[in-house]
């Protein structure tokens, strides 16, 4: 049976379903424009300090939006008793798995193509190439780390206490890391290259960390 | 040759039993029915049949394999049909299928011949949350067929079917192995000639078609 085809019969799954209910996206846009505009009215920006403050506001708004997206991943399966019908199947649990962090990212990246333009608009931070491919790149990762811990905790009644409990330290590598990236793109002192090859590197640790490990949290 | 071989299967939710020492063995294109009280381990036992639970003890072998070991291989062996029907209401009939279809590796084509078994190809393109509870049933049992399984494990599948519960059971059981976890001892005696009764946790023996006793 071929995972890839797995992962994406999954991730189209996901997709469609979010498509038809638009239960996820909306709401997670709506917030991170909101929490833009609190930082805009919070902070008294001017264009010595916006690229100061903005990436700050950005990975807050990043950071909260993924724990939503990604804590409802399996949360929706759970309740709705599907998750078992399909580990019933001869599927790799991994394939599974990556194709729900898959469509889990895909939503993170739509809320954050209202976030990029929304910030260069609110803070008047430059909109570039640089900034867009930081935020993707520690999208792979969060995506990747948010979805195993959503897994894990999908069974727990506290669950949404238990995710960011568990999940935000592990992302701190990301957040740093994107964050220096992103503040040496919007002209700040910092070596964006070598930012970004941190990012780089904490994706391909963690994506096979996560993937070694969803055999072992789905199996069961 | 036997389908099942259970020998001693045993489970604890903490420290509760849910089920003691269950034998059980299914020879191929055999049904049987389990019959017990609310609480008496039905579902346990079906769940650890249909290999979703590993028990705390117990052996049970599936087709000659070990089930736990070999439980990935033994996936396009059965099929099951759990408590909940476990669709994604935002898919229709057909796709929830089709979606089925894919991680069971199996070819489309099969998806409007499980539909007209269980008699929902009107309601192919209809979401799953727009189906009634027992056409959401049919949904389910259609999924659990959908790879021509060789044995079937239903966990009281005849919720909510209605009148026509018996014959389309009858239909889909056809040929297979079939465990059937149900309350309604009339229709376990109509499919299944065996019956195995379970009470808390235990086994109270297999019998030939009970007598329904007022």
């Amino acid at each position: 049976m071929n995972p890839l085809r797995v992962a994406m019969a999954v991730a189209r799954k996901d997709l469609r379903s979010e498509w038809r209910t638009r239960e996820l996206v909306p709401a997670l846009a709506q917030f991170i424009v909101l929490a833009l505009l609190i930082g805009n009215f919070g902070f008294q920006i001017d264009s010595r300090n916006a690229a100061t403050i903005a990436p700050g506001i950005l990975w807050l708004a990043l950071v909260f939006a993924g724990l939503v997206a990604f804590g409802r991943t399996f949360a929706a399966e759970r309740e709705q008793a599907s998750l078992e019908a399909m580990l019933m199947t001869p599927a790799s649990p991994v394939a599974i798995f990556a194709g729900k962090a898959l469509a889990a990212a895909a939503l993170l990246v739509l809320c954050e193509a209202v976030m990029l333009p929304a910030l260069s608009l609110f803070f008047g931070t430059p909109f570039s190439g640089d900034v867009v491919a930081a935020v993707l790149l520690a999208t792979v990762g969060m995506a990747a780390l948010g979805c195993l811990f959503a897994a894990i905790v999908a069974r727990v009644r506290a669950r949404e206490l238990l995710l960011p409990l568990l999940t935000l330290p592990l992302w701190i590598p990301f957040i740093i890391a994107g964050g220096l990236a992103v503040q040496s793109a919007m002209g700040l002192p910092g070596s964006y290259q070598q930012a970004i090859g941190l990012l780089i590197d904490f994706d391909i640790l963690f994506v096979v960390l996560t993937s070694l490990a969803a055999r072992f949290v789905l199996d069961e | 040759m036997s389908v099942i071989v259970a020998d001693g299967l045993t489970h604890h939710f903490g420290t509760e039993p849910a089920l003691e020492g269950v034998d059980l063995v299914l020879d191929s294109a055999e049904h049987m029915a389990v019959l017990g009280d609310n609480g008496a381990g039905k579902t346990t036992l079906l769940r650890i049949l249909a290999t979703a639970l590993h028990p705390t003890a117990g052996r049970l072998q599936i087709a000659g394999l070990d089930a736990f070991r070999e439980k990935r291989r033994l996936r396009h062996y059965l099929g099951y049909v759990a408590h909940a029907p476990g669709l994604y209401p935002a898919l229709t009939a057909a796709e929830n299928l089709e979606f089925f279809c894919d991680l069971q590796d199996v070819s489309r084509s099969r998806v409007a011949e499980a539909l007209d078994a269980v008699g929902l190809t009107r309601f192919a393109h209809r979401r799953a949350d727009q189906l009634s509870r027992g056409m959401q049933q049919r949904l389910a049992i259609a999924r659990a067929i959908l790879h021509e399984p060789r044995l079937l494990i239903l966990d009281e599948p005849d919720a909510s079917l209605g009148p026509d519960a018996a014959d389309l059971l009858a239909r889909v059981m056809n040929d297979r192995a079939v465990v059937l976890a149900t309350h309604d001892q009339a229709l376990a005696n109509r499919l299944c000639p065996r019956t195995l009764v379970l009470r808390h946790g235990r086994s109270h023996g297999t019998a030939t078609r009970l007598r329904v006793v007022q």
